[in-house]
């Protein structure tokens, strides 16, 4: 336990170091979520008109949510595996006594608790500048499915960092190209952090269900805004809760059948 | 004036050795080169697809009808492409500088910057724009345009690529002084997407930013604007100055830059 503490430890100050990178994450973040803001607003510029199912107040919390969740699901740092197997770094942590994933949960851990320290600051500042009216969900219930929902969605975009980043085992000159395809474009679009899915009609959304995607942010905001019934949104979080089990098993799966593959290519 | 012309034929010459060479490396990298392919089109088809259903059950938004909400998006998208497809070279450039591999650039009959902001065409990005400017011009037609205001928004999008000429030119500045491109390459993308809706739907002090200071407003918007009407003579030549002086200021500002590069690890 207290080495992965002091990965811990380490990942904390590694992101401190690279201070730029950090701010300019952080900043590209909100600007997605202005551009989120701005548009919803615009569309609500009548109040009393409902979109989607969402009043104006719903949809703002809808923003304003965008950043917390994203900071505690897209910020991980599983993402870089991808370049260290495609350059052979991979092989420098092989060799360490530790667990390749508790490794990667825990440097994850470390990006995820500073990314929420600074939405916190965030959404203060974009409140006080915007002075939105703004849903607070004061039901004990959602609030504690949210909560559960976001540890899922958590782990089902641990495990499809992990999955795309493993296949530069078979193919190594896309390391980029396999997260680009499935993080920046599928999760983005149909996870709900672009828009949210309710715009797309029943049978599309209906088919996304079907899909890991929507319990990354769409699910875990629904349950919190209380769209859905305690027992639709139960029903969500175990539908999620079984997406993350099997992407794990996969990706521990890929893991054993990449390593027997894997040649330490650039060492 | 036959000077200029000779000038002109071999920046051509050169151009086209170097848009070659870049597809070329690209060609040896297949499967990257579909996956960013299908990328592409997948994220153009989720932009369009989220808009159309949206303004389908809107009614349009911010003052404007549905098709005129897609136009603004289709414009985004034709001058985000054809930027990428011209200054793709803007994303590697951090490596000459660190690695003091930009001397061998310096050192060429040709000029630095020219090398740099264009010295590696996007095929991917190639392929795409057709399918774009038919797009654009199939949702353009939708809006029943003059020919005056068609001759402004192909004038205005040449002054959006300019804009994002010298966006571009001030990030290899950068690059040069404090050797990061990455993000603020990103940063800069970021921006221009901002774009990708009207500007009238930030509130200020955001639609100031968007038009006084970073100009997105004038890069994107404007252009479109002046198809469906409504962007008077005047602020059409004022957009082509308001370009014309920022390409003027980065350059300035790249000759700056080059006088700090150190040739470090060179």
């Amino acid at each position: 336990m207290n080495k992965y503490l002091k990965i811990l430890e380490i990942s904390l100050q590694q992101e401190f170091t690279y201070k730029l990178n950090f701010i300019m994450w952080r900043i590209r973040n909100i600007m997605q979520v202005l551009v989120f803001f701005f548009l919803w607003s615009s569309v609500f510029q009548n109040s009393n008109v409902n979109y989607f199912g969402y009043s104006k107040e719903k949809i703002i919390a809808y923003a304003f949510l965008l950043i917390f969740v994203r900071a505690i699901i897209m910020s991980s740092r599983s993402v870089d595996v991808a370049g260290i197997i495609s350059n052979g770094e991979l092989s420098n942590l092989l060799l360490k006594p530790i667990n390749f994933f508790k490794y990667w949960i825990t440097r994850d851990i470390s990006s995820k608790f500073l990314n929420i320290i600074f939405s916190f600051v965030e959404i203060t500042v974009l409140f006080l500048i915007l002075k939105p009216e703004i849903f607070v969900q004061t039901n004990f219930v959602n609030i504690v499915l949210f909560v559960a929902s976001l540890l899922i969605a958590s782990l089902i975009f641990f495990s499809i960092a992990m999955l795309t980043s493993f296949v530069p085992f078979w193919i190594p000159e896309i390391s980029w190209g396999a997260q680009f395809l499935v993080i920046v474009i599928f999760v983005e679009f149909l996870s709900g952090a672009f828009f949210p899915l309710d715009v797309f009609p029943t049978f599309i959304q209906n088919i996304l269900k079907f899909t890991p995607f929507p319990y990354l942010v769409f699910v875990p905001i629904q349950t919190y805004l209380g769209n859905e019934s305690i027992q639709l949104s139960l029903l969500s979080l175990t539908v999620g809760a079984m997406w993350a089990l099997i992407l794990l098993f996969i990706t521990k799966k890929i893991w054993q059948k990449g390593l027997k593959v894997y040649e330490a290519i650039g060492r | 004036m036959k000077q200029l012309v000779d000038k002109f034929k071999k920046y051509l010459r050169v151009y086209v050795k170097m848009t070659t060479n870049s597809f070329v490396i690209w060609l040896t990298r297949r499967s990257a080169f579909t996956i960013f392919l299908i990328g592409k089109i997948v994220r153009y088809s989720f932009y369009f697809g989220f808009l159309i259903f949206l303004v389908k059950n809107t009614n349009g938004f911010a003052g404007f009808s549905g098709n005129q909400i897609l136009f603004f998006t289709a414009t985004y998208v034709l001058i985000d492409t054809l930027a990428q497809f011209l200054f793709r070279s803007v994303y590697s450039f951090r490596q000459l500088v660190v690695s003091g591999d930009l001397d061998l650039v310096l050192v060429k009959p040709v000029s630095p910057l020219f090398r740099s902001l264009f010295g590696g065409a996007d095929p991917v990005d190639l392929i795409t724009l057709p399918a774009i400017i038919g797009v654009v011009i199939y949702i353009g037609s939708l809006l029943s345009p003059t020919i005056l205001h068609t001759t402004f928004y192909i004038l205005l999008v040449i002054n959006g690529l300019v804009i994002s000429a010298a966006f571009h030119i001030a990030v290899l500045s950068l690059g040069i002084i404090t050797t990061e491109i990455d993000h603020t390459v990103m940063i800069y993308r970021d921006l221009v997407s901002i774009g990708r809706f009207p500007i009238d739907i930030y509130k200020e002090p955001f639609k100031s930013l968007l038009t006084f200071i970073v100009p997105v407003g004038v890069m994107v918007t404007i252009p479109a604007k002046a198809l469906i009407g409504l962007v008077s003579p005047l602020g059409i030549i004022s957009s082509l100055i308001f370009g014309l002086a920022l390409l003027f200021f980065s350059i300035k500002f790249w000759h700056y830059a080059l006088k700090k590069y150190t040739s470090a690890s060179s």
